[in-house]
């Protein structure tokens, strides 16, 4: 991921693209590409050769990816601690599948076309996000994150109250399947085979969440390297300072709370659709809009590094990828005994590795997974070779 | 501009060529028939029959875990020292999934085409989570749930009688007795969800039967004080209270029952028992509750209960006992039945074994529950039950009351799905 090791505050002139000559003949930008096509290849080539349970697991981290990029850019660039990401989940969910539905018994549906709905799932995450911000444009710091901590029982009482909206924490409501021009998400309708493997729920879901979590990570990056970003920082490090350069810093602490709800509300849809159900929680302590998954979230951002993109991703694989993985690896091996009161079953293993996870790159990295990527950057440029690969673009 | 097009469209090409080298593995599993003409499917080998388990072993339902496939081991070392079912010894494959949906969804693709059916899923967000891939792949699974709202599933297997249907036999059982009579109020305590929804379907159906008022009282999951519901109860002058809660919950409650001075009998559903509770300063006071399922207690005198009581305690000395191991072991011979029957038709693929389901109308499991009607859909494939009263010097904690019975009152509900 060469925009993995993205930093904090990027350098403030990117050079232009361009270049006279041929592109070809840079090794630098020659090596660049090829770290693309690595990710490429990452991304595009696991439907065609993992087993379904494996891309569940893929998918369930472009989900946790997509909100923890929300969260990076809220937390880590702005310095608003939120804890109501599950909150605004739950919202972009709800909203999807009301917009997307047909009316049905007791369940109130608009039957929109599923993807105007998930635009307005985000757009409607995103405006209840700015209505938040009488709040989170006084309170600071910790407050604030007891203030939005409130909100995850907002979400939880109206869950189980609205169940005409909600479907009730009985039964909940099905996802509307996301028809994308013309093709299906959930369904294999119409039947497609791409290079001989056939394409099915796991595959499309995994390649559209592929291009959601593309399409958030680059609206992600470009905010973050321009104007906004740098207002954003200006807000966190001193909101005097930003305010003397003439940064309307209320202003823009709703807009980066809106627009990191809007995330959220994105990542509810994919939750939505990876359940293929909308089902409110019934306890906030557990479930999939509980407070457990607002701590994961800042896991993920802490783990990745505060305000790296790259890292909120990375964050997502190890926070929300790791217990999936260690579960279908150790699955039905019987190496920890699964039977009897005191084994250790791969549930607990996979709560120590993934709670470890977290203290070593805490105590030995503070900056995360980000700061990591920079330092392994920076001596590999010491190098003679990687001196040359990692030329910034037009030297 | 044209020439930075280059780059990107190589990468494409370089990732479509490494692809298309790599292929798709096609699942070919389901078809196909055994030398005896009898037609298989995704877990039956020549000489075997795989039933998944996906169950909690780490989560709040550990205890109820543990002491099921305690009863499962059993029955599959039985039935396989006889030879096994069709020829083929059973082979459970288990998967614990920690209470946690994400995870079960995760499990689910890996297990499922190993498997013939599944032998236990457990929890009510799982089975809600998992529901659609139950449909799309036709594996026949047994819940542990007892909501009547599961019924419209055509593959979800729900063994005995249904939260509601515990719930009105409970009150029934009470009203024979003399505590309960016409006008009086019922306090029911229940857990917001599916579980708390159908135990108090059943009370609301009781009451407007029987000329009473419910006194409802909603809690979630993880309250765990009770005191002020069970005020209001006294304020309402309740003369039973119905329990659709967890364990933790049911102490609270009949902790304050007694320490309020409102001391009226409490039912509650199979679930709102746990042994472990007996060890807690709630266990005097639990003795004004009577359990109602449709499971045996541990400690019944039915003979085949007896039984399996006297051999789980002589295999696992160190483990509580509980009624699900009873529970556990008769699932394994409700599977031992459906296989059976599915054999004799030969086809044990997974349309045979469902159809084996849809017309079994008549499971026995030696009174471990009661017999079973799987062929009428949207009805509970039983409306008996046993009730047992906390008693802190039986093993399992339960003391039978009431032999298996059908109440007057189960007999006319009719199930949310049922036509």
């Amino acid at each position: 991921m060469s925009e993995g090791t993205l930093t904090a505050d990027p350098p403030a002139e990117t050079p232009s693209h361009g270049r006279r000559g041929g592109l070809l003949s840079n090794p630098a930008t020659l090596f660049r590409w090829g770290v693309r096509l690595v990710i490429a290849l990452i991304v595009l080539t696991p439907p065609l050769y993992f087993e379904p349970s494996w891309l569940r697991v893929g998918q369930y981290v472009m989900i946790g990816a997509v909100a923890a990029i929300g969260l990076t850019l809220l937390t880590g660039q702005a310095g608003q601690l939120s804890l109501a990401h599950p909150f605004f989940m739950f919202v972009g969910g709800a909203t999807y599948c009301v917009l997307g539905s047909e009316d049905a018994p007791g369940k109130v549906g608009f039957g929109l076309p599923s993807l105007v709905a998930l635009i307005g799932a985000i757009l409607v995450a995103a405006a209840l996000g700015l209505a938040f911000a009488p709040v989170s444009g006084r309170v600071r710091g910790v407050y604030l994150g007891v203030a939005t901590l409130a909100l995850v029982y907002v979400g939880l009482y109206l869950g189980q109250q609205w169940t005409s909206l909600s479907g009730g924490t009985a039964s909940g409501r099905p996802s509307p399947d996301l028809n994308l021009f013309g093709i299906k998400t959930l369904r294999n309708d119409p039947e497609i085979s791409f290079l001989g493997q056939a394409m099915e729920r796991e595959q499309r879901v995994w390649y559209l969440f592929a291009l959601l979590l593309l399409i958030a990570a680059l609206l992600a990056w470009g905010a973050v390297r321009s104007r906004p970003g740098r207002a954003w920082r200006a807000v966190r490090d001193n909101e005097s300072a930003a305010s003397a350069l003439g940064v309307n810093v209320p202003r823009v602490r709703a807009e980066v709370f809106a627009i990191s709800s809007g995330y959220a509300g994105l990542a509810g849809v994919m939750t939505v659709m990876w359940y293929r159900l909308l089902k409110p929680d019934e306890s906030e302590f557990a479930g999939t809009y509980s407070i457990v998954v607002a701590i994961a979230f800042l896991a993920m951002i802490l783990i990745g590094g505060l305000g790296s993109v790259g890292g909120a991703i990375a964050g997502s694989v190890l926070v929300f990828g790791l217990p999936g993985m260690l579960t279908i690896m150790i699955g039905g091996n019987e190496l920890f005994g699964t039977s009897g009161a005191n084994a250790i079953t791969p549930a607990i293993f996979t709560s120590f590795v993934y709670g470890a996870a977290i203290i070593i790159v805490v105590l030995f990295e503070p900056g995360g997974l980000a700061a990591l990527g920079r330092r392994l950057k920076a001596t590999a440029a010491r190098t003679q070779l990687g001196s040359t690969l990692l030329s910034p673009k037009g030297s | 501009m044209r020439q930075s097009l280059k780059v990107p469209a190589l990468v494409i090409a370089g990732a479509l060529v490494l692809a298309a080298c790599g292929g798709g593995d096609d699942e070919a599993d389901s078809g196909g028939a055994d030398a005896s003409g009898v037609k298989t499917g995704p877990g039956i080998s020549d000489d075997s029959i795989t039933l998944g388990v996906m169950t909690d072993l780490t989560g709040p339902f550990k205890d109820f875990s543990t002491t099921l496939q305690a009863g499962h081991k059993m029955w599959v070392d039985e039935v396989n020292a006889k030879g096994g079912v069709c020829a083929r010894q059973i082979q459970l494959e288990s998967r614990d999934h920690g209470y946690k949906a994400e995870t079960a969804t995760i499990q689910f693709p890996d297990l499922e085409p190993n498997v013939a059916g599944f032998m236990e899923l457990l929890g009510s967000p799982m089975i809600a989570a998992l529901k659609t891939d139950i449909n799309d792949k036709q594996v026949t699974t047994m819940a542990v749930s007892w909501s009547s709202e599961l019924l419209d599933q055509p593959y979800v297997i729900i063994v005995g009688t249904t939260y509601d249907l515990e719930i009105i036999n409970g009150l029934d059982y009470l009203l024979e007795k003399g505590d309960l009579k016409k006008g009086d109020t019922i306090g029911h305590i229940y857990i917001d969800g599916e579980y708390g929804a159908n135990g108090l379907a059943g009370s609301k159906y009781f009451a407007e039967k029987n000329g009473l008022k419910v006194s409802e009282a909603k809690v979630t999951s993880t309250d765990t004080d009770m005191k002020s519901l069970v005020t209001k109860f006294k304020s309402d002058k309740v003369t039973a209270i119905a329990l659709t809660t967890s364990p933790a919950q049911t102490a609270s409650a009949a902790t304050n029952n007694v320490g309020l001075g409102l001391n009226v009998p409490m039912i509650g559903n199979s679930p709102v028992f746990a042994p472990a509770l007996l060890d807690t300063p709630a266990a005097p006071a639990l003795s004004k509750l009577y359990v109602v399922a449709s499971a045996v207690p541990f400690d019944s005198s039915v003979p085949k209960a007896k039984e399996v009581a006297t051999k789980f305690i002589a295999e696992n000395p160190d483990v509580k006992p509980s009624f699900t191991v009873q529970y556990g072991y008769a699932q394994g011979l409700i599977w031992g039945q459906i296989l059976q029957k599915a054999c004799d038709a030969k086809d044990l693929s997974r349309a045979g074994i469902n159809a084996a389901l849809k017309s079994s109308n008549n499971i026995t499991t030696d009174k471990l529950v009661s017999d079973l009607d799987f062929s009428k859909p949207g009805s509970p494939s039983s409306r008996t039950v046993y009730i047992g009263q906390v008693d802190k010097d039986s093993p399992g904690g339960l003391k039978q009351v009431q032999a298996l019975k059908e109440f007057p009152d189960a007999k006319t509900y009719k199930a949310p799905h049922e036509s």
